[in-house]
Formats: C-alpha cells, structure tokens, sequence
C-alpha cells in the first residue's frame, strides 16, 4: 500500500516535471520563434529587357540580386552564395561570379564552376509586366546542380580574386 | 568546536571578538564593535588564524583551508583555469563598463563604437582591453583543455568536471561569437553570416535552427539584440554557474592529480554521498572508517580526509599569494595589450558589400579552412560536432587508469593529431589565406583578422 503510493507519487512526479518541460518548450519557442520577414521581398520593377546588353551583369543593392544576360538568356540571381551567405560580386575581368569568402566561381548564369558551393547561384522568379521586367524576391529557385554547363565560357581574362 | 587535538590550542581571547577595547589612551579602531563586526577575527598567525582566514571569508571560502603542497607549484597547473576565471572576471568588469555606452541597434551600435574611441574617457581602452582578453580567454581555455588532458586529470573521479569543462569551453566560445557581432562593423556582418549559414546545413532542422538563431531570415536588429540578450545574461549566467560547479568539483575531487594518483585516494572523494567525506583510516579506527557531515567534523580531519596529512599547506597565504600574483600578471598582460593594440573597427555593416577576404574569428578560421575544400556538412557540421562528442566521451572510453604519458600511448597520439591538425588548419586559414581564398603567405600581405 504504502510502497504503491510511494511509486504514484515518483512517477506523479516524472510526469508532471516532463509536461513543465514540454511546456516550457513550446513558451520558449513562441517566444523566440522569427516573426516573418519585414524586410525587403516582394516584387521590385528592374527595367525594359532591351537594357541589358548581352554578356552583362547588373547589380540591384535594395533586393540584393544581379540581373544577368547571358547570350541572350536573363535572369534574376541572388547574390548570396549559396555556400555560407557571403554576397557574390561579379568579376568584370574574367565574366564570372567570384565568391571572395571560399572562392566558388560562378559563370555569368550562374552556375557552379569550381569551389564549395553545393550548386549553383539561387535564382528569383522574373517576369514582365507593362513592357518592364519584374522581379518577385519572395520567389526564389535553388541554383542548378554541379555540372550544369549551359552558359559555360572559359575565363575573359584574370579573376579577381588573389591580386589584391 | 571541540579540539580533541593534543596540539595546544591557541589563546582563545586572541582570536574571539574582545568586547571591551584596552583603554590604552588612543582609538584602537581594530577593536571596535564596528570593526569587528565585519572582521571577525584579527590575523593572527597561528594555524589556527590561518585557518579562521579562510573560514570566516565567504570569498575564501571556496578555497579549503589547506591544499595539497604540490599545488603551489606552477608547472602543476600553470594555473591556465585560474587564469581563465580571472579573464573572465575582467570580461565582466569591462563588459558592464561597455554597456553603459552601447545600444544593441543597427543604427546605433558601430556610432557606439566610434564614440567609445573619440567621445569617451578611457573608453577605447576599456574596448580594447574587453577585447583582447576575449581572444586571450578562448586561447587560455583551450590550452588549459590540453593540459588536463596530458596530465592524464581527466580520469576517475574527475570525468564529470572535464565534462563540464568542454561545456565552459562552448560557452566562451558561445560568448565569442555573440560578441563579434555587436559592434556592427564589416567584420561582424560577415563573420556572423558565415557561421550561422553554417547552422542551416544542420539535416533536417537547419533551417529552422538558424532562423531562431538570428530571428529572421537576415541577419538584422532581431539578430542584433538576440545575440546582445544571449552575450551580457544568457552566457554570463551560465558560465558563472558551470565555473562554480567546476571549481567547487577541483576542490572535492582532491586538486589535481598526482602520479599514479588517479584511482586510489581521490576515488573517496566520489564515492556517493556529496557533502560526505571519508576521512582515511588511521590505526585507530581501522576497521571502522568514519562517515561525518562536513559541517560538524573538526577543522583537523577535514583537510586531513581530503589530502594525507603530511603534504599539505595553508592557503591563506601560501596559495592566496601566488593566485594574486597570476592575477596582477593578467592584468597587466590585457592592460598592456589594450595600450599598445586597438580593437579593429572596420567600415559600417553592408549587405550589399562583402569585404575581401571575409574570415571568421581566428578560432573558428579552421572551420572556414576545411569548408573551403569539404561539403559544407562535412566540415561545418560534422567535423565540429564530432570533436565535441569525442572530447565529451573521452573520459568515458578512455577507461585506462594510469596518468604517465608512457602508458597512454594511444591515447596522447590521438589527441596529438587532433591537436595537431586544428592548429595547422587554423595557421593556414589564419595567416596563409586572402581574398579569394587563395594561397597569400603572411610575408607577402597578411590577412590576419582578430
Ligand atoms: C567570457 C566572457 C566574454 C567574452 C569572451 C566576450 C567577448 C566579446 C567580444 C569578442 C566582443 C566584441 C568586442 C569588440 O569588438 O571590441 C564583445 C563585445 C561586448 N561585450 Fe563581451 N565578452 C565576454 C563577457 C562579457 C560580459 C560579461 C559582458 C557584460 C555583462 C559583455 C559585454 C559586451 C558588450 C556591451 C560588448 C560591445 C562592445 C564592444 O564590441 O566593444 N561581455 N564581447
Ligand atoms: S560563402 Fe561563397 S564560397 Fe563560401
């Protein structure tokens, strides 16, 4: 009897401080949990397409993206590098994209050449509205897989990266 | 107190609160009710004031009364964990210091710092000074991981403190890289970007663990004040909290090894039972070894029970002058470093520029090193993850009793290499890395970020 009380009360316990926990758990996370981007997603107009000339990037600084034309195809890449975030500058000097944090080269449409990026540049979703490109940052596409060579050209010239 | 000692008690009127002051003409403050009402007893150099020094101090009373003769020797320890804690505490004096001058906004932090370099007395000082001893802490903790470690002091009955050790280890790394954050400078920016993308190569939960980390999908004010809340209350709370533990564990654990040692005294100290000590047995009471409450056991037998008697000194003042000692040589080290070297403070944070090259915190460069030639879950994840497990099982798979390095061969060459193999990523990724992350020699342009 008194041993079968003793037992209700531990496991009383055990469960009682486990449910504390979980409650504790789910508060903390209500808590803390990232209340939804304010920041700067939603569709941003970049210009006619006849404005940018074939074989250029263009950087956009308020969505963080480039416009790119390579050989006649645009699109609208991210400038985070999908390896660890750091921002992708374009080299004019080699016409590719450089990472400078762990050196992934890019080409100009965005795919994985060399370096540790798993794929290549994210892409955001464009189209036209009024004659006039658009781009929508909320809607964003993985960069193609390794090994994706569509717009592959060899180097312009000296990359940018390790003459400084 | 019942001294059962044959030993000749001191004169008990020397060392009680004396009621009545000797009128001897002049104010004797030292007699005073007010004086000692705070200090209960003069110093009197009898074992016994010694003793009452340590005793009647709320402060000193986290050392024991006596400690271990081979204690007071530097090379024991080279006192790295005293070192760290008083890091520790100067990080805590200048940390509050730096709080009065910042706000954990983006528009007002990297303003903050200028100020504290132009605006305010001392103010680039007390920056420097916070700032290198947050560098000279993670490299002493580390350091002082490995001699635990040589020294064989992780084993039996010492393998939960080396595991709360690795826990302090993770959080004055914790407190690093919230830290580097705050100032809100290029570095930070892209520091912190670097490492918590790192976190989103977590399988499965990634995502949703770095979103919680920076509170957002980008780094800004949520991860800014999420990385403050953690850095000056979450971490210091709990540092201060595993370092009491720790210390109090040093002291029941019998101080540290000596040769041959594990496995033989010290094991009293574990045995069941906390707050219980059992005294060595003496001829005279050999067959019943003697369990008493630390509390009500006499002043002899407690040192005695925790080292054999004959090897022990007093604290006050043999080990509390060489602790001031360390802790004046600290001072000076980050006071002197704090004059001659200033806190880096690069160009305001910018998204929309990533400076060249963008390297983490010297002791996270490693990582960067193999995530320039691994899968990022390899080496950002696995790889970091892996050696905290290692270094947290150690003393449970190293079951080997003995402490010389001639019997633990194994052992030594493993942690050799790891060793070994960290240090050579982190000179490479430290020194030998430039924009791009290309091969740069340091004597042709060094890159070095601190
Ligand atoms: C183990 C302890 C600590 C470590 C390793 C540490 C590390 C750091 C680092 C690396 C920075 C950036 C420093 C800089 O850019 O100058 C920093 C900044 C700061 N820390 Fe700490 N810290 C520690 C303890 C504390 C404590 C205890 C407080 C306050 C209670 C504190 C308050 C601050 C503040 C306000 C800043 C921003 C000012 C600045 O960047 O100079 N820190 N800390
Ligand atoms: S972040 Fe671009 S290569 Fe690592």
């Amino acid at each position: 009897m008194n041993l079968s009380r003793r037992r209700l009360l531990e496991t009383g316990w055990k469960i009682g401080g486990g449910l504390l926990g979980v409650i504790a758990g789910w508060t903390s996370w209500e808590l803390l949990r990232p209340l939804k981007a304010a920041g700067a997603t939603g569709k941003i107009k970049v210009g006619s397409p006849g404005n940018f000339q074939k074989d250029t990037a263009t950087y956009f600084g308020q969505g963080r993206f480039w416009v790119v034309n390579t050989s006649g195809h645009i699109f609208a890449l991210s400038q985070k590098c999908p390896h660890l975030g750091c921002r992708v500058p374009f080299c004019e000097s080699s016409g590719r994209f450089e990472c400078p944090c762990h050196g992934t080269q890019f080409d100009l449409g965005g795919e994985w050449i060399s370096g540790p990026s798993p794929r290549g540049m994210d892409q955001f979703e464009l189209s036209i509205e009024d004659g006039d490109l658009v781009v929508d940052t909320s809607k964003k596409t993985d960069g193609p897989d390794h090994g994706a060579r569509q717009f592959y050209r060899d180097p312009l010239g000296p990359s940018c990266a390790g003459n400084g | 107190m019942s001294d059962t000692s044959a030993s000749p008690a001191p004169p008990a009127d020397d060392l009680e609160p004396q009621r009545h002051a000797p009128s001897t003409g002049r104010i004797r403050w030292r007699d005073s009710e007010a004086w000692r009402s705070v200090f209960r007893h003069p110093h009197l150099d009898t074992p016994r004031g010694r003793a009452l020094q340590s005793f009647s101090n709320v402060f000193l009373h986290v050392y024991p009364v006596k400690v271990p003769a081979r204690v007071l020797k530097n090379r024991y320890s080279w006192r790295l964990g005293f070192i760290a804690t008083v890091l520790f505490t100067i990080l805590l004096v200048t940390g509050v210091y730096l709080m009065f001058f910042y706000t954990p906004t983006v528009t007002s932090a990297y303003g903050d710092m200028q100020r504290l370099r132009t605006g305010v007395g001392f103010g680039q000082l007390v920056r420097n000074v916070h700032r290198w001893a947050a560098h000279l802490m993670v490299l002493v903790v580390i350091v002082h991981l490995a001699r635990v470690f040589f020294a064989g002091a992780y084993k039996r009955p010492r393998q939960f403190n080396w595991v709360i050790g690795v826990g302090l280890l993770a959080i004055t790394l914790g407190f690093s890289f919230t830290g580097y954050l705050l100032p809100w400078d290029q570095l930070s920016y892209w520091a912190v970007t670097v490492g918590t993308n790192l976190v989103s190569y977590v399988p499965l939960l990634g995502a949703a663990l770095r979103d919680l980390l920076i509170g957002g999908e980008q780094i800004g004010q949520a991860t800014l004040q999420r990385f403050y809340a953690l850095h000056v209350a979450v971490l210091p709370v709990s540092l201060a909290v595993l370092l009491l533990v720790h210390i109090w564990r040093v002291r029941k654990d019998g101080f540290a090894v000596r040769r041959g040692d594990a496995g033989s005294f010290a094991e009293a100290a574990s045995d069941p039972g906390a707050g219980v000590i059992v005294p060595p047995t003496t001829p005279a009471n050999a067959d019943a070894p003697r369990v008493r409450l630390l509390g009500v056991v006499d002043q002899e037998s407690v040192t005695a029970a925790e080292h054999p008697a004959d090897d022990t000194v007093f604290t006050w003042p043999h080990l509390l002058v060489r602790h001031v000692v360390v802790a004046l040589g600290t001072v000076a080290v980050v006071l002197g470093l704090g004059v001659a070297f200033a806190a880096p403070l690069r160009a305001i944070a910018d998204p929309s520029h990533t400076p060249e090259p963008a390297k983490a915190p010297w002791y996270f460069v490693g990582l960067q090193e193999l995530l320039s030639k691994f899968d990022p879950l390899v080496a950002g994840i696995l790889v970091p993850a892996g050696v905290f497990i290692i270094l947290l099982a150690l003393p449970y798979v190293d079951r080997n009793p003995a402490t010389e390095a001639r019997r633990r061969k194994v052992a030594i060459t493993l942690f050799t290499i790891m060793l070994v193999t960290a240090v050579t990523l982190t000179i490479i990724g430290a020194l030998f890395r430039g924009p791009g992350w290309k091969f740069i020699p340091p004597w042709q342009h060094s890159y070095l970020e601190l």
